[in-house]
């Protein structure tokens, strides 16, 4: 039963905390998910422990080439954020259609990789922007890439009874690079995605010299699709191509029914719509 | 001549502005009184099963636990929880199909008992502890299904299996002669789905039993007077010792509780009797979903005979209706699908068949529209496919049939007053008609497409059912005045509307009334907020209750100024002889002076209303993305015959309201049930309301046609908002990509799945 709710005001206070309850502590940020979990006696724990007012994880920073977004950044102040909407469109779009404004002002950027759901929007942004997650514990901190994060739905790699995601960091866009986040929803907020595709595309002359598209909810967890990337490298990309990659995309991914967001066939023929649109999209602010 | 209005047709500042912008206004969620225990109810896993046994006994024994109710210790007494069961007239029966709690369950969600406890926490607890044996019955789903002769009966019905009341039969004219005369004959069925109030308060309900057994309620009802009735009747009290009152406000309704708000008040009521202390009973918003009444679904079959030139010779109507588990308004709502789908337009012949039919899912009931938006999806759609089938615009082949003041029409009132072709005009010309068709480009992929439905709608229920309304206005010694009036306020402006027209008659300020509303024991008798009847209706009887007050007043002051009744005249609180200006004094003065001699000036309006018709055209202009079947409505056209606008703000925000619920009913908007009988879309999360961000620029016209028999010539304007606008943006997407679509909602997947097909 729930009966403590702490206010941590450090990272190291935090863990302090943590080791203290021994696995009856659970680390909350924007509680979105969490709170209702917790009504649902999805989860239980003795103890919340709150992040949101650690100084050091509400900053959004950019070092070395790289952007860190702390734990306690939440979807609204990185859709805000300038250094994001220039080096990182696809987030800011994609934090920008998470829930409402109201989820988007308490939910956090961090926490919606932490939650292990399939399909949630900055995830899927992050995942093709090659996000690698910090995770800091007792003994030591470990950086984990985003891919490796997922154990399965809603199960998280970070144990948030004993540690911490303390940020989640990837390289900014650089000239020739584009980007895109596109959706499908049943409508304009509160609706979680038909399908969601995130794609970053970085052009070295007029060749893709690299390209990450992520696809969801297609797998337990947002999906690279790998064929169409490895189809697309060194190519000199149109419209042609871009058409065949979508196809080789959609063979990967296996959507499922869903009574109230799709058959999966419309998912299917959908996700080629979209990954077209997101290649075209990249490809466009690319050049 | 006329005077100019100086009170009504003002956008007044609304008398519950500031209260509810400041959060201070109390709803039925808000109450807490000394002693109040909280009320949880045990709904049904099953969609039919019979309860072969239940025992509370480990739940009466959880700390906390004041009362258990189940079938056995509650009233046997069979109700409906809409109003239908106090003003049905005779020879028809209202259907009293339901008990507070049964020993058998039709849907699920069901009620099967409930707890009052110290807590809410507490009474949830003790529902876990209740253990039930249910022996599973069989169980339809679909209207159909459930007429033939295979399915299980759901209650007694006299009319045909499992059909609720009467069947309708609405006739006129010489059908088969209309269709002989006809050049082509059009048949169509439409499948509509259903669609949730989704009003912003749960049912809600708190039950107080005083020591000598009075019994008061607090609720979210729209009806207060009729629900004192139904109450009254189950717990076998006289009316005069239940008062049901809004405390006084309720968060909206849109039918959902023109009658009881769903059992909230008797299972409250029943508990607070076990108890002895007050129970308050608040549905969370699942149980408000699945356990409190939906718009009908169901099918609507429109045969039209038409000649060469577009003019209908006959048109024959057939509804059938998904009514749920138990009637609630589905005895009734049929009747206004035929009756308002067959009078919008002037047709000789015509013929409606129609009547709903007993299923395992959630009760259908009232919602804005009652059965018209269900039916003028199909007529107007039709009228679409027979316009393109002619080659003649939609415009024109509906100007060519609308129906016109003066004309026959089935329904058993005069056709008196119609705006509608100035609103059809008005509406064509804001949406830019003429672009129609000529938006596209053969390579878009993005389509554009503008189309237009019209409909009518009803200013309260006279004659089909029993409608009053009665009112006091008092003079107070200082010459301001207090409306009393039975009729709630569910965020419609009805206190203040109702308090300008008093204004406007007794020739005072606005600020100078004050208003009495929705309490049966303040006010007289009143049927209440439903049928878009309040400002016409209610208004009615405030006007005739003002103009009495009036009368009485000029009486006494004729005597004080020496001249005749008659000759006097009030404007701004002073009443002047309209010969001799001198002669003057203020309505204090008169109603002081009448005071200290042992008199008050007391108005009484008691009032059948006549009925109106409102008329409205839409339009609707939208974009489909072929490619993924998505549906966007750009904008909509609302053009309104509304009589006069006693507040056009007001009149506006009821229309804008509406379409939004239309924009829902049309594109998204949808419960479906999984098939054991669960809801999937069964809250806000999976029911797919628009928000802010998918409606359009919203354009309301008012057009004013006022009526003889309405206040100041006011018409119903409550539902209007969305009668036509489904049809209205089924023919834009037609007009975008050519195809028709016999079912709502139009989304995404049956879009994308229609233009697959096509190709």
């Amino acid at each position: 039963m729930l009966k403590d709710y702490i206010l941590a005001t450090s990272i190291e206070e935090a863990l302090v905390c943590l080791k203290t309850y021994a696995g009856q502590a659970r680390i909350i940020a924007g509680g979105t998910d969490a709170m209702l979990d917790l009504s649902a006696k999805k989860i239980t724990t003795s103890c919340l422990l709150d992040i949101t007012k650690v100084k050091e994880l509400k900053k959004i920073e950019s070092m070395d080439g790289q952007i860190v977004i702390g734990a306690a950044v939440t979807h609204s102040e990185v859709k805000n954020s300038d250094l994001i909407r220039t080096k990182a469109p696809l987030l800011a779009e994609a934090s920008g259609s998470v829930g409402s404004l109201q989820i988007r002002n308490t939910a956090t950027v961090v926490g919606n990789v932490v939650n292990a759901q399939p399909a949630a929007d900055a995830a899927v942004a992050l995942m093709a922007l090659g996000a690698v997650v910090e995770i800091t514990e007792d003994a030591g901190t470990s950086y984990v890439p985003i891919e490796e994060m997922y154990l399965g739905v809603g199960k998280s790699k970070v144990d948030s009874t004993k540690q911490m995601a303390t940020s989640i960091r990837f390289p900014a866009l650089l000239p020739g690079q584009g980007s895109a986040f596109v959706r499908l929803a049943q409508r304009g907020a509160l609706a979680l995605p038909m399908l969601n595709v995130a794609v970053v595309l970085s052009l070295c002359e007029d060749k893709v010299e690299w390209v990450r598209i992520v696809m969801a909810p297609v797998a337990p967890k947002p999906l690279r699709a790998l064929e169409a990337e490895k189809y697309l490298q060194g190519a000199v990309i149109n419209d042609e191509l871009i058409a065949k990659a979508a196809k080789i995309a959609v063979s990967e991914a296996t959507p499922r029914d869903s009574a109230l967001r799709g058959s999966a066939e419309y998912r299917k023929e959908m996700l080629e719509v979209l990954v077209r649109r997101a290649l075209q999209q990249a490809l466009t602010t690319a050049r | 001549m006329k005077k100019d209005y100086t009170v009504v047709g003002k956008n007044i500042r609304k008398l519950d502005a500031i209260e509810k912008a400041m959060g201070a206004a109390t709803f039925t969620t808000d109450i807490k009184l000394p002693g109040m225990l909280y009320g949880k109810v045990l709904r049904s896993p099953y969609p039919h099963a019979r309860i072969v046994k239940i025992d509370t006994s480990k739940a009466e024994a959880l700390p906390g636990v004041k009362a258990v109710a189940t079938y056995l210790n509650t009233p046997r007494v069979k109700f409906n929880t809409s109003a239908t069961s106090t003003f049905t007239i005779p020879p028809l029966q209202p259907v009293e199909d339901q008990y507070v709690f049964d020993s058998v369950v039709r849907y699920v969600g069901d009620e099967v008992a409930a707890v009052a406890a110290t807590s809410k926490k507490v009474a949830e607890e003790a529902l876990e502890l209740i253990e039930v044996e249910y022996e599973l019955l069989p169980t339809v789903f679909d209207p159909l299904a459930a007429m033939k002769e295979e399915a299980p009966s759901l209650h007694h019905c006299e009319a045909g299996k499992n059909v609720p009341g009467e069947k309708i039969h609405i006739e006129m004219g010489d059908i088969e002669l209309g269709f002989a005369e006809a050049d082509y004959v059009f048949e169509h069925t439409f499948k509509l789905p259903v669609q949730k109030q989704a009003q912003m308060e749960t049912q809600a309900a708190v039950a107080q039993v005083s020591v000598d057994g009075k019994v008061t309620v607090w609720s979210t009802t729209q009806t207060p007077h009729p629900s004192r009735r139904i109450l009254a009747t189950i717990f076998g009290l006289p009316y005069s010792k239940v008062r049901v009152l809004n405390p006084p406000y309720i968060g909206g309704g849109f039918g959902v509780r023109i009658g009881l708000s769903a059992k909230a008040e008797p299972i409250a009521l029943a508990l607070a009797m076990l108890a002895k202390q007050p129970v308050k009973v608040v549905y969370d918003r699942k149980e408000d979903f699945i356990a409190s009444d939906t718009r009908h679904s169901g099918y609507v079959t429109v045969k039209t005979g038409v000649k060469k030139d577009g003019t209908f010779t006959a048109r024959k109507i057939m509804g059938i209706l998904n009514s749920g588990a138990y009637c609630s308004w589905s005895a009734e709502t049929p009747g206004v699908l035929g009756a308002m789908g067959l009078s919008i337009y002037y047709c000789p012949n015509q013929m409606y068949d129609g009547h709903s039919v007993y299923t395992n899912t959630t009760p259908a009931g009232a919602m804005r529209g009652f059965g018209n938006p269900q039916g003028m999806f199909a007529v107007d759609s039709q009228v679409d496919i027979i316009a393109e089938e002619l080659g003649m615009d939609p415009m024109e082949i509906r100007r060519k049939n609308i129906m016109r003041p003066g004309l026959p029409w089935v329904l058993p009132y005069p056709c008196q007053s119609s705006g509608l072709e100035e609103c059809m005009d008005l509406g064509a010309k804001a949406i830019v008609w003429d672009q129609r068709g000529k938006q596209n480009q053969d390579s878009d992929t993005i389509r554009r497409g503008i189309g237009m439905a019209i409909g009518t709608h009803v200013s309260n229920a006279w004659p089909f059912c029993g409608d009053y309304s009665n009112a006091y206005v008092t003079v107070q010694q200082d010459g301001s005045i207090q409306v009393a009036s039975g009729v709630p306020d569910m965020g419609t402006g009805t206190i203040t509307t109702l308090s300008q027209m008093a204004a406007e008659v007794m020739g005072i300020a606005f600020g100078q009334v004050g208003i009495t509303f929705a309490d049966t024991e303040s006010t007289p008798f009143e049927i209440g907020s439903h049928a878009s009847r309040t400002c016409y209706a209610s208004g009615t009887a405030v006007v005739a209750a003002a103009q009495d007050a009036r009368k009485q007043v000029f009486e006494y002051a004729a005597n004080m100024l020496e001249v005749t009744p008659g000759e006097l005249d009030i404007e701004n609180g002073i009443i002047y002889s309209t010969l001799t200006q001198e002669k003057n004094i203020s309505l204090g003065q008169v109603a002081m002076e009448a005071h200290l001699r042992g008199q008050q000036f007391i108005g009484v309006g008691r009032i059948i209303p006549q009925n109106a018709p409102p008329y409205l055209a839409h339009f609707a202009e939208v974009e489909v993305d072929t490619e993924t079947g998505k549906v966007r409505v750009t904008k909509m056209v609302a053009a309104h015959d509304v009589g006069k606008a006693i507040h056009p703000l007001i009149v506006e925000g009821q229309l804008e309201g509406g379409l939004a619920m239309g924009i829902g009913y049309a594109l998204s908007e949808e419960i479906k049930y999984d098939d054991r009988g669960r809801q999937l879309n069964n809250g806000f999360h999976k029911y797919m309301l628009p928000t802010a961000m998918d409606i359009p620029e919203l354009e309301a016209i008012i057009v004013e046609a006022e009526d003889p028999t309405g206040p100041f010539g006011a018409k119903g304007v409550g539902e209007t908002g969305l009668v036509a606008t489904a049809a209205a943006i089924a023919n834009a997407v037609y007009d975008a990509i050519g195809i028709r679509f016999f079912e709502i909602p139009l989304t995404e997947e049956r879009v994308y799945r229609a233009l697959k097909e096509r190709k």
